[in-house]
């Protein structure tokens, strides 16, 4: 009886899903921070200054989809 | 690995994540890492004790200019957070040092003789310092330890203690959320250590690949993300400061439950009404 760790590379099927269902919230989300800034730009563009320092916080999403990056390389 | 037409011409990237041992002294083993750490440490003193010598009144041009830019905008955001420039004054020393050593060490990997070029016993020779789980690791435990002895040092074990819970203590949600609030400054360090470290070693990664993909060409296809990783490692300096001194100003901050312990004295009370009466 086969079974269907042999047939198939689960590690790399692993690997793959996770890649794909993982980039999906941290690219949302800065999607959403940008469509934020825009908006709040378009309304008062002196405001630009201030809100783009701001623009930090994609940093702090951004370690999620490292952490998705990194799991890739812990799994064999 | 690789397979297609140009796979003769074609290397295999070299990827290390984990630091390896170079050399043991007496038994303690030393990786690239940390020798990699001791000499960044060492030329980063050196740089910064001579800019501090050479500090004067009137703007020079050159490297004082550079450390003194770092310096104003560390210390701005310090002032920002905290309110006051003389708070800022205080705590700005050891923000200022672990900035310069977080922004040196990113760059300092980026030289094309860290990492695989030079190797002894088949292993590199050298890594950069925050490309190791353990080095941003430490830096983030010890900026965690000043910032609770900062803030047990402005206002008191106990109130430091109290100050994660707040509300009455008779309810019981408040004990909760206390606990769970000092659960959550363990994730901040595990937070700020993997973020460093996941950007570093995953820009060193990209660079492996990018200039094995370019086989005899490789130091050019790697440079547009040697470029990024200058950007990318000054970015990611800032914001582990940053957020540390966000965690020292909710640490240290107690406007919140300051201004109502105190009864208002007889003179605010006339003004005040002194102020309603005239308008």
């Amino acid at each position: 009886m086969v079974y269907f760790a042999e047939a198939v590379n689960t590690a790399v099927l692993a690997k793959g899903i996770m890649m794909g269902f993982g980039m999906i919230g941290p690219a949302i989300g800065i999607g959403l921070i940008g469509n934020a800034f825009m908006t709040a730009v378009g309304r008062n563009p002196e405001a630009s200054k201030y809100l783009g320092q701001v623009l930090v916080i994609i940093a702090i999403i951004e370690l999620m989809a490292l952490l998705v990056f990194a799991s890739v390389f812990i799994i064999k | 690995m690789i397979s297609g037409l140009l796979s003769r011409f074609a290397i295999d990237p070299v990827i290390h994540i984990t630091p390896l041992t170079v050399f043991t002294i007496k038994g303690f083993a030393i990786t690239n890492s940390m020798f990699y750490g001791v000499i960044c440490a060492v030329l980063i003193l050196i740089v910064l004790i001579t800019v501090a010598r050479r500090m004067t009144l009137k703007p020079k041009g050159g490297l004082t200019q550079i450390v003194e830019v770092g310096t104003d905008f560390i210390t701005d955001t310090l002032k920002g957070a905290l309110g006051s420039e003389e708070k800022a004054v205080k705590y700005a020393p050891y923000f200022v040092a672990i900035f310069f050593f977080i922004l040196f060490s990113n760059w300092l990997g980026l030289l094309p003789f860290v990492g695989e070029a030079f190797k002894s016993h088949g292993e590199p020779l050298t890594r950069p310092f925050t490309a190791d789980l353990n080095g941003t690791l430490a830096a983030a435990i010890i900026t965690w330890l000043l910032v609770q002895y900062f803030a047990i040092r402005e206002s008191g074990p106990l109130k430091h203690l109290r100050h994660y819970f707040n509300g009455s203590l008779k309810n019981p949600i408040t004990l909760l959320l206390g606990i769970f609030e000092i659960f959550s400054d363990f994730t901040r360090i595990a937070s700020l250590a993997l973020r460093l470290f996941l950007n570093v070693a995953i820009g060193e990664i990209i660079i492996a690949v990018f200039s094995a993909l370019g086989g005899v060409a490789g130091s050019v296809t790697a440079l547009p993300f040697t470029i990024l990783e200058l950007l990318v490692g000054a970015l990611q300096a800032y914001i582990f400061v940053m957020l540390s001194i966000m965690y020292l100003a909710v640490a240290v901050n107690h406007d919140a439950h300051d201004d109502s312990d105190e009864p208002l004295t007889v003179d605010e009370v006339v003004n005040a009404e002194v102020g309603k009466a005239s308008n």
